[in-house]
């Protein structure tokens, strides 16, 4: 894309046009971009009058829009037409400096150098001193965030912890037909301070997990043969590619599929990857039910819950 | 807020701004307000007759004598037990047009229904005396809180309905349909019956009143408030990194174009000539932009390791 | 007038009297510049950051980047009573209660988008073009250093506003971050301010995303302009254009009046998008609840070749010694690494490969460089397969046809496109060369591509032998 095309018209002599054609056409230019800059006023008095009505957000960007395009089409309309196009030549002149210049610059900087590298003890010093201050100031970046300990491990399930639902109502094994699916969360107990506010068990964000009663029998992870109730199985809602809640549970073919990356997980097998990215299984929480038939971990997830790191098998 | 009104604008915006963008339409509202079915009354044995003489025309083949299912010789579904879709499924099949189907090997697809409503009514009629399924719920959105409701979608529904209910994708060639063209008895009955992938919400996932709620704010997804202004069929940053790149930079670049251009008819004048000692790299230049100049070149093979 | 003129000029004199600035001020009135329309492309990017800045400051005094809980009780009916951060809380406030928010809100999103789009147009006219060689290598380092900072700064400003499709995007940061071998457990536990989502985050982001990238973006930025001053502006060749000259405009009148049109264009593009095109309807998304997510989560575009590279690439990860290196590691920060890393050192890599070391004004046409020109088109094939992987879903649903399907195909597609269109650039090159040649016009010097410097394990014979060589050629002076 070089001005090659342009070069059909570098001769076009203008002189050809007539005085009075030349005339009329200065003048239709001065008429658009006038009306350039009319459009852009209209605009921007319309934009008031929408604010002071109230307010719009379509009505706003238009009249912006018009606002502020008229005003650079007028402009750009002006330049095109009314600015001489002559083009005008500029010289380059060497980036780097001349070898005096250097040279000057280098006798300079050794006279300096001189003095300085006399007093090695000085120079030394003053480095170390630098550095340590420099590895110091590193320090307080380590209070950003505490040491990543077990909680990227573990989540708040324990033997005895209710599964709960997002509102904290303990779920009934019963409760989940054939088919269905339920997002369930460890219970939390009521703030001590402020008894009134509402427990939020979906705000930890581990240990979301997924309630299923697939229609055909589960196949359970190994050594996780009675964490199962009856048909109904528990696993980690946490996809273990990047951690996004794998939620969509399609029932005929007992798969859960996860919406960001597609990483695809067979319920009835263990909750195994079928299909995406992923290369681990779902965690599975194994669960009981007490004596009134609700639902009960009886354990920690049988893995670390989401998406993998350095140590987790650690 | 809102003093002028807004909806006049959408369609001539929508004309002058998107041009060939034609996605804000979203999907196409083919809504038929939610009146339920007349619940079938399976003492009525006049309907229930004759809801059995459509079933065993239509209906057998793939899902069995008593709805139990059918399975081709090859051990492939053909038509999947009734048992636990009940009426409600039947409901949204039928009044979505998804069944009956041609080939059971192809995925349902929502078209015009087959039967009228009163052949519906016989057949759930039918399919009440022969399956323990959900009934076609009652539901009543008017009465639903809408903002509940929308807090029971982002946990139940939008995980494969997408948020703005606009659908989306599941494994193995299914997909999750947008709930623009479902009606209010529509949406409870697919919730109650759990049609094909989608997993079955019975009342004690999903209680009467929350479905009340549910089905309000569905609802309000088909024709949510898009104040922002041309909705891109509501389907996040895809549609508007594509807005962008043709819409945005494309008309700037147009633009840049036309104002990079010197107008035809400007004059040209030939600048300085060059020196002397340049004529060698302009000769080149002429050619294809692309010459260096001759003095340069000879400092080629400076650094010749790496 | 005349007074006025009069006042201006007092003005002026007394600025002068302090600052020498009419000589500064004619200097940089006389400057020229070339008049070609794909130079524009990165004032477009400019005029973007200027928007951007404008809108920003608006929308901070309304912003409030806080987690603490509080129940939704604004204008929009179907949030009303839900419990929600401020940080939402605020940004659906800014939508719905404040008068011309949304707007605002709009056409910030709409420059981000913007501003990235031209940055990377931009690129690809300098790298196309050649302008990346002696003595312009360091801009292209700022420049390339500017594309990240603002990938990262649009990222950051996306999530500020904790909806569901932004959490889901830092639950997507967070186990890229987990990911990186030995230190990423650390990384992410610093960044957070401990386990996701972290107490911290949106204040720590609002903090990156209004105050540390931005400065440092303008600082570059700055930088970046300063010295298209000092190297004076490429220039495509033509007759009377040469490497020690620059014909063009002088930036008054003409240039600086086109320049401030194209600034007023770029901002009224943008608030007609963001009047007219909704963006980011984080009221549809609802507030961020760490199990939930909806269908089609997909980031904004500039990210999108990372999400499809994480959905394409093969369920591999290593496991070693009880360590592992999971999955995302490769295919997000392996990937992302050696892409920027070639970035940085392409002109160099070029200068070494071609020995071409001195120095140019004058631009390449992308024809007479068909090897350049044929990788920058192939990398280019392969970041939009990528970029196109991140809507698999969509394109499934779009299509009717199964995600599986549309996934393996990207996959083979990331392999087998990129080749080829090389293939195809290279031949349309020559093709282009040839018919140049008929045209009359002299095939430009092209430089010899020492492919033999692949060859590593040559390496320290070739230094000894350049050793050998200098020592000889000093004799020789001597």
């Amino acid at each position: 894309m070089s001005s090659d095309d342009e070069r059909g018209c570098l001769g076009c002599d203008e002189a050809a046009a007539t005085a009075a054609e030349e005339a009329a056409a200065a003048r239709r230019a001065e008429v658009a971009v006038a009306s350039g800059f009319l459009v852009s006023t209209a605009g921007a008095i319309g934009l008031a009058v929408v604010y002071w009505q109230g307010g719009q957000p379509q009505l706003e960007g238009l009249f912006l829009a018009l606002a502020l395009g008229g005003l650079g089409l007028g402009f750009v309309l002006w330049s095109r037409r009314f600015m001489p196009h002559d083009p005008v030549v500029e010289a380059r002149h060497p980036i780097a400096s001349t070898e005096e210049e250097v040279d000057r610059f280098r006798q300079e900087f050794e006279q300096g150098e001189v003095i300085l590298t006399r007093r090695k003890l000085l120079v030394r010093s003053a480095g170390l001193a630098v550095a340590a201050l420099g590895a110091a100031l590193l320090f307080p970046l380590r209070s950003l965030g505490p040491r990543p300990g077990k909680g990227l491990k573990d989540t708040p399930f324990r033997r005895g912890v209710y599964l709960v639902t997002a509102d904290n109502e303990r779920v009934r094994a019963e409760d989940i037909n054939v088919n269905g699916v339920l997002t369930v969360f460890p219970e939390v107990e009521p703030n001590p301070e402020d008894p009134e506010e509402p427990p939020r068990p979906a705000l930890q964000a581990d240990s979301p997990t997924l309630l299923i009663r697939p229609s055909g029998t589960p196949r359970p992870q190994r050594d996780m043969e009675d964490g199962i109730v009856d048909g109904l199985v528990a696993y980690s809602k946490l996809c273990t590619h990047v951690g996004c809640p794998v939620g969509l549970y399609q029932a005929d073919n007992h798969l859960l599929l996860c919406p960001c990356h597609q990483s695809t997980f067979d319920v009835l097998d263990g909750a195994k990857p079928v299909f995406g990215p992923a290369t681990r299984p779902l965690p599975q929480l194994p669960i009981g039910v007490d004596d009134e038939g609700y639902v009960v971990a009886r354990g920690d997830f049988n893995a670390p819950p989401g998406a993998g790191f350095w140590d987790r098998d650690k | 807020m809102r003093a002028l009104p807004r909806r006049w604008l959408g369609p001539a915006l929508a004309v002058a701004v998107a041009g060939g963008v034609a996605l804000g339409a979203g999907v196409a509202a083919g809504e038929t307000s939610g009146g339920v079915a007349h619940q079938a009354d399976p003492t009525d044995e006049e309907l229930v007759a004759e809801g059995r003489v459509l079933y065993e025309t239509s209906c057998i083949s793939c899902h069995g004598r008593d709805g139990e299912g059918q399975r081709a010789p090859n051990g492939a579904l053909r038509g999947p037990s009734l048992e636990d879709a009940g009426p409600a499924g039947a409901y949204y099949q039928l009044t979505t047009g998804r069944m009956p189907i041609g080939n059971p090997d192809d995925l349902p697809q929502r078209k015009e229904p087959a039967y009228s409503p009163a052949e519906i009514e016989a057949l759930l009629a039918y399919i009440d005396t022969i399956t323990e399924g959900p009934e076609v719920p009652e539901v009543d959105a008017a009465t639903g809180d809408v903002a509940r409701g929308g807090s029971l979608f982002r946990e139940n529904c939008q995980s494969c309905h997408s948020a703005t209910g606009a659908g989306g994708a599941l494994s193995y060639g299914q997909a999750a349909p947008p709930l623009g063209p479902a009606d209010a008895a529509q949406i409870a009955a697919a919730v109650r019956s759990g049609p094909d992938p989608m997993p079955r919400f019975g009342p004690e996932l999903i209680g009467d009143e929350d479905l009340d709620d549910l089905v309000a704010y569905v609802e309000y997804l088909d024709q949510p408030d898009d104040r922002g202004g041309l909705a891109l069929g509501r389907l996040g940053p895809i549609p508007e990194g594509f807005m962008i790149w043709v819409g945005g930079l494309g008309f700037l670049l147009v633009a840049a174009f036309w104002m990079g251009h010197r107008r035809r008819d400007a004059a040209w004048v030939d600048p300085e000539p060059p020196g002397d000692d340049e004529d060698p790299g302009t000769a080149g230049v002429d050619a294809g932009g692309n010459a260096r100049l001759a003095g340069a070149a000879t400092r080629h093979d400076e650094e010749d390791t790496p | 007038m005349a007074r006025d003129r009069l006042v201006t000029r007092r003005v002026a004199r007394w600025m002068d009297t302090r600052l020498g600035s009419a000589k500064l001020a004619r200097t940089a009135l006389g400057k020229v510049f070339p008049d070609h329309w794909s130079f524009l492309i990165g004032e477009i990017a400019l005029y973007s950051f200027v928007v951007l800045i404008l809108t920003g400051v608006y929308l901070t005094f309304f912003f409030d980047p806080s987690v603490n809980e509080v129940v939704y009780q604004g204008s929009y009916e179907p949030l009303r009573g839900v419990e929600m951060t401020q940080a939402y809380a605020s940004a659906l406030d800014l939508s719905f209660d404040v008068r011309a928010g949304l707007v605002m809100r709009q056409i910030h999103h709409w420059a981000a988008l913007l501003f990235l789009a031209a940055m990377v147009v931009h690129l690809m006219r300098v790298f196309f073009t050649g302008a990346f060689r002696r003595p312009r290598e360091l801009n292209w380092m700022i420049g390339i250093t500017l594309l990240i900072l603002s990938i990262f700064n649009g990222f950051a400003g996306y999530s500020l506003l904790d909806d569901q499709l932004s959490g889901t995007g830092l639950r997507i940061a967070h186990s890229i971050t987990l990911s990186i071998p030995v230190v990423g457990t650390w990384l992410a536990s610093l960044l957070f301010g401990g386990e996701f989502p972290g107490p911290d985050i949106i204040n720590r982001l609002y903090v990156i995303h209004i105050l540390l990238l931005p400065a440092l973006i303008i600082v570059l930025l700055t930088a970046h302009l300063g010295l298209v001053v000092r190297h004076k502006h490429t220039q495509f060749g033509g007759r009377g254009r040469t490497e020690r000259n620059v014909v063009g405009e002088p930036v008054w009148p003409r240039f600086a009046f086109k320049s401030i049109g194209l600034l007023l264009l770029t901002a009224a593009v943008l608030a007609a998008l963001g009047g007219l095109a909704q963006i980011n309807p984080i009221w549809l998304y609802g507030p961020f609840e760490p199990a939930n997510v909806s269908a089609a989560s997909q980031p904004d575009w500039y990210m999108a070749w990372l999400d499809g590279a994480l959905r394409i690439f093969p369920p591999w990860e290593t496991r070693a010694f009880g360590y592992t290196i999971p999955n995302p590691f490769f295919p997000a920060v392996l990937l992302a690494g050696i892409t920027f890393m070639l970035l940085y050192l392409w002109p160099f890599l070029e200068a070494k490969f071609t020995s071409d070391t001195v120095e140019h004004h004058l631009l390449d046409r992308p024809r007479n460089r068909p090897v350049r020109t044929c990788m920058g088109t192939a990398t280019l094939a392969f970041y939009l397969v990528l970029s196109l992987s991140a809507s698999t879903d969509v394109i499934a649903v779009t299509f009717g046809t199964s995600v599986n399907g549309v996934l393996v195909s990207f996959r083979i597609a990331a392999l087998v496109v990129p080749p080829i269109v090389a293939v195809v650039t290279y031949r349309l090159c020559r093709e282009l060369q040839l018919r140049d040649e008929e045209a009359g016009m002299a095939p430009p010097e092209r430089p010899r591509i020492r492919w033999e410097l692949l060859r590593v394990w040559e390496w320290p014979g070739r230094r000894k032998e350049a050793k050998l060589a200098a020592s000889r050629s000093t004799t020789a002076v001597d």
